[in-house]
C-alpha cells in the first residue's frame, strides 16, 4: 500500500493541476440579465433570460436579433447560426458570448432550456 | 379512478413488505437465523411483486387513457401513438421513479435468489440493504411523488408529449439508462453486506461482478443510445455536450469500469480488497448524487426539470448513504486489507492500479465541472465550465488510459521488470508509429489527434496480438475461444472501445461545418462533398406542417425538414437529414426559407461518426460473449476455503 502512495499522490497532483488550469481558463460567469447589467464583466459570460416578442430573423433564419429579459432588466441579443427548435418568445434561453461596446450582446451559442421528460410544463421552465 | 386507488394500494403494500423485509433481514442476518433470512428475502420478493403490480396498474391506466390520473393527463393524450403512450410510464418524474423501483425490485430479487451460497450474514444484510433502498423509493413514491394522484375533474384529453420526445429514441434510451442507474444499487448492497459481515474475502466479488457487469452494460448501452438520439434528433451536429445530466450518467460508468478491472486483480492475486469495496460504493454514491442533481434543479442545465419536492428527500438519502459508506469503509478497512502483498509497479496488476487511479481522476474532473456552479454560487457569482474545460482536463488522462490499454494486457502478472517480457510491447509501439506517420502524410496537424489516434491503433494491435498469442495456432482458435471466452470477450470490448474512440476522435478533430443560403439549383461544397439544393415544399400532416427542402447528394436525396406544431403554440422541430458513409456523415439542418425560394442550411461533415455506434455495439457484443454462462471460478475456489456456516 505504501509503495502506491507515491504514484497515487502523483496522479492526484496531476489531476488537481489539470482541473485547476482548465477551469481557470474556461470557467465563465453564469448570470441573469439584471446581474450582468449591475456588474459589467469583461470576457465571455452566459446570460439566462426570457426571449421577448421582438424576434427578428433574417438570412433564412440563420441570423436573429431579439431582446432577452428577466424580472427587472433587458438587453438586445444578436446571434448567427441555427436556432434551437424550441426557441421562441416566452422561453428561457442561455446566451453565451459577450456584451459589446455597442450595447448589444453578441452571442456565440444559444442554448434553449430543453423540454425534458421530467418536466410537466416544458415551455416555461 | 379505481386504477388510482389500486395503484396507490399496491405501493403501500410494497412499502409495508419492504420495511418488514429490511428489519427482519438485518436481524436474521445478525443472528444467522436461516429460516428468518429466508423469510426476509421472501418479503423482499413480495415487495418487488407489489411494485410490479403498481407498475402494471400505471401501464394499464396509460394505455386505457384514464385521465382521472394526473400523471396520465400530464404525459399523454389521445393522439399520441400507443408505443409512446406506453413510454409515458417512465416519461415523467413519478413514473420514472416507479420504473426505477421496479428494476431494483426485479434485479434485486434475481440477485438474492442466487445469494444463499454467500452465507447467512452476507445474504441477510444484502437483502436488508436492498429493502432499505427499495423502501426509500416507495416512501418517495407514496408520499411526495405519487403517479397515482387523482384529478378532481377528469379532463377529456391529456396534455401530450413534447414533439422533440415523439421519437423512436424515447422508446429505448430512457428505459435503458434508468435501468442502468437503478442496477448500480445491487453491487453496492452485496459489497456493503460483505463489509458489514466482516467477510471481505473474494466470495462477494464473483457475485457482485456479475451484477456490476449488468449495470455497466446497461449504462454503456444507455450512454451510446443517448448520444445516438441526440445526434439524430437535436440537429447541432454533435452527440455529447457535457451537460450535467450527461455527466452524472458518465461518472458511475467510469467508476464501475475501474471496478471491473481492479476486481480481476482481487480474483487473480487477492489484492486491492479495500479499494474494490470503495469503487463499488463510489459508483452507487455517484448514482444517488446524480439523481439528486438531476431531479432537484440545483445546477443550471439545458435539460429542464420540474422543480419538485423530491430534491430534499434525495439530498437526505445522499447524506445517509455517504455517512453509512464512509463509516463502514473506515471501520472495516483493517479487516478488508489485511494480509495483502503489495502490488509491483511494472506488472499487469500495476497497470490496473494506474488505470484505476486515472479513471477516478476523470471522475474527479467531471465531478468538479458538474458541481462548480453550485460551489461558486455559494461564494459569489455562479460560474460554469463548457466543453473546453472537460477536454483540457480529462483529455490528457484519457490519453494515458489509452496507452495503458495498449501496454497493460501485454504485461505479465506479478512483475515485468525483466526485458524479455517487455519485448511484446514493440508491436503496438510500431503500429502507433506507422499510424502516426500515416496521419502526418495525410496532413493532420492537430497535436491531440496525433497523440490519441496512434494510441488507438496501438490498442487494436494489442488486442489482435492477444488473440494470436493465446490461441497458439489458428486451428485451435474456435476451441480456445469458447474455453477462454471471458478473456476474448474482454479484448473484443477493448477493440470496440478503440473503434468508438477512433470515431469520437475523428469527428471531434475534423468536423467541418458551413452556414449557407442557397437558391434552387445552387451548390455547396463542404470537405469535398458537394450538395445541390433542388427546391423546397410545404407539407401538411395530421398535427403539424413541415417545410421540406431537397438536396441532391450523388444519387441520394437528402430531405432536411422544419416542422411546426400549431397545436403546441407553433413550436418548431428540426428534422435532420443524414447521409452515412463509412468515412463520414453528411449532416444537413434546414434553418429556414426565404420568400424568394432560397433556403438557409447548416451543413456538417462529421468523419467516422458511424464508428461510434459500431464501437458501442462491439463492446456490448464482447461483454455478452464473454460472460454468458460463465462459471465464476473465483466463487468455487472460495466455497472450498470458507464453508457456509451451519444453519441454526
Amino acid at each position: 500500500m505504501i509503495r502506491w502512495a507515491i504514484p497515487a499522490l502523483v496522479v492526484a497532483a496531476c489531476v488537481g493541476y489539470l482541473i485547476y488550469s482548465a477551469s481557470g481558463g474556461s470557467a465563465e460567469y453564469y448570470m441573469t440579465v439584471s446581474q450582468l447589467r449591475s456588474h459589467a464583466v469583461a470576457g465571455d459570460v452566459r446570460v439566462a433570460g426570457v426571449v421577448q416578442t421582438d424576434v427578428q430573423k433574417s438570412n433564412g433564419g440563420l441570423h436573429v436579433t431579439f431582446t432577452e429579459q428577466d424580472g427587472t432588466a433587458s438587453m438586445p441579443v444578436e446571434y448567427s447560426g441555427a436556432l434551437p427548435d424550441i426557441f421562441r418568445p416566452g422561453i428561457t434561453v442561455v446566451a453565451e458570448g459577450r456584451l459589446g461596446s455597442d450595447g448589444i450582446f453578441h452571442a456565440r451559442t444559444l442554448l434553449a432550456k430543453c423540454p425534458s421528460r421530467f418536466s410537466t410544463t416544458p415551455y416555461t421552465q | 379512478m379505481i386504477l388510482g386507488y389500486l395503484g396507490a394500494g399496491a405501493l403501500l403494500a410494497a412499502l409495508v413488505m419492504g420495511g418488514f423485509s429490511a428489519v427482519l433481514s438485518f436481524w436474521a442476518g445478525f443472528e444467522e437465523n436461516a429460516v428468518m433470512v429466508q423469510v426476509g428475502r421472501r418479503a423482499f420478493y413480495a415487495a418487488a411483486a407489489m411494485t410490479a403490480v403498481a407498475s402494471a396498474v400505471l401501464m394499464w391506466a396509460l394505455l386505457s387513457h384514464d385521465f382521472s390520473l394526473a400523471y396520465v393527463t400530464e404525459h399523454t393524450d389521445l393522439s399520441t401513438p400507443t408505443a409512446l403512450v406506453a413510454a409515458g410510464f417512465y416519461g415523467g418524474q413519478e413514473g420514472s421513479l416507479l420504473y426505477w423501483a421496479l428494476v431494483l425490485g426485479v434485479l434485486g430479487s434475481i440477485s438474492l435468489v442466487a445469494s444463499s451460497s454467500l452465507g447467512l450474514r452476507i445474504s441477510g444484510y444484502a437483502a436488508g440493504l436492498m429493502a432499505v433502498i427499495l423502501s426509500f423509493f416507495l416512501v418517495v413514491l407514496a408520499l411526495v411523488a405519487s403517479p397515482f394522484d387523482l384529478l378532481s375533474i377528469t379532463p377529456p384529453d391529456g396534455l401530450g408529449l413534447n414533439p422533440v420526445l415523439r421519437d423512436g429514441g424515447m422508446l429505448i434510451h430512457p428505459p435503458v439508462v434508468l435501468a442502468g442507474f437503478a442496477s448500480f444499487a445491487i453491487p453496492f448492497c452485496f459489497a456493503s453486506a460483505a463489509l458489514l459481515a466482516g467477510r471481505p474475502d473474494s466470495a462477494w466479488i464473483a457475485h457482485t461482478r456479475r451484477f456490476a457487469l449488468i449495470a455497466w452494460s446497461l449504462q454503456t448501452t444507455g450512454l451510446v443510445l443517448g448520444m445516438w438520439w441526440a445526434y439524430h434528433v437535436l440537429g447541432w451536429g454533435g452527440y455529447w455536450g457535457w451537460d450535467p445530466v450527461e455527466n452524472v450518467a458518465l461518472m458511475p460508468w467510469l467508476a464501475t469500469t475501474a471496478y471491473l478491472h481492479s476486481s480481476m486483480v482481487q480474483e487473480t492475486r487477492g489484492q486491492l480488497r479495500t479499494w474494490n469495496f470503495g469503487l463499488v460504493i463510489l459508483a452507487f454514491l455517484l448514482v444517488v448524487f446524480g439523481t439528486f442533481i438531476v431531479r432537484s434543479g440545483v445546477v443550471p442545465s439545458v435539460h429542464t426539470f420540474a422543480i419538485s419536492a423530491i430534491g430534499p428527500w434525495f439530498l437526505a438519502f445522499l447524506f445517509v448513504c455517504i455517512t453509512f459508506s464512509v463509516v463502514l469503509l473506515v471501520a472495516r478497512s483493517g479487516v478488508a486489507g489485511g494480509g495483502e502483498k503489495p502490488v509491483a509497479p511494472v506488472s499487469r496488476e500495476g497497470a490496473f492500479v494506474l488505470q484505476n487511479l486515472l479513471l477516478i481522476g476523470v471522475v474527479a474532473v467531471v465531478f468538479w465541472g458538474t458541481i462548480l456552479p453550485l460551489v461558486s454560487g455559494m461564494f459569489g457569482q455562479q460560474r460554469v465550465v463548457g466543453a473546453s474545460y472537460y477536454e483540457r482536463a480529462a483529455g490528457p488522462l484519457l490519453v494515458v488510459i489509452l496507452a495503458l490499454m495498449a501496454a497493460g494486457p501485454l504485461l505479465p502478472w506479478r512483475r515485468a521488470a525483466r526485458l524479455p517480457s517487455l519485448r511484446a510491447l514493440i508491436w503496438p509501439a510500431a503500429t502507433a508509429l506507422v499510424a502516426l506517420a500515416a496521419l502526418l502524410v495525410a496532413g493532420a496537424g492537430s497535436v491531440p489527434a496525433l497523440i490519441a489516434l496512434p494510441l488507438v491503433a496501438a490498442v487494436v494491435a494489442t488486442c489482435f496480438m492477444q488473440y494470436a498469442r493465446l490461441s497458439a495456432g489458428w486451428k485451435s482458435l474456435p476451441k480456445v475461444l469458447v474455453r477462454r471466452r471471458r478473456r476474448y470477450g474482454a479484448y473484443l470490448a477493448h477493440l470496440g472501445l478503440a473503434v468508438l474512440v477512433a470515431g469520437i476522435g475523428a469527428s471531434h478533430f475534423w468536423q467541418q461545418e458551413k452556414d449557407v443560403t442557397l437558391a434552387p439549383g445552387q451548390q455547396v461544397t463542404v470537405a469535398g462533398y458537394t450538395l445541390t439544393y433542388t427546391g423546397s415544399e410545404q407539407r401538411q400532416l395530421a398535427d403539424h406542417s413541415e417545410l421540406v427542402a431537397s438536396m441532391r447528394f450523388g444519387d441520394a436525396t437528402l430531405e432536411p425538414g422544419l416542422a411546426t406544431y400549431v397545436g403546441l403554440g407553433g413550436q418548431a422541430l428540426t428534422h435532420v437529414a443524414i447521409n452515412t458513409t463509412p468515412v463520414a456523415d453528411i449532416y444537413v439542418v434546414l434553418a429556414g426559407a426565404n420568400a424568394d425560394g432560397s433556403a438557409a442550411f447548416r451543413v456538417f461533415v462529421n468523419p467516422l461518426v458511424s464508428w461510434i455506434w459500431a464501437g458501442g455495439a462491439i463492446i456490448i457484443f464482447g461483454v455478452l460473449l464473454g460472460n454468458l454462462g460463465e462459471r465464476a471460478p473465483a466463487m468455487e475456489a472460495v466455497r472450498r476455503r470458507v464453508p457456509a456456516p451451519a444453519p441454526g
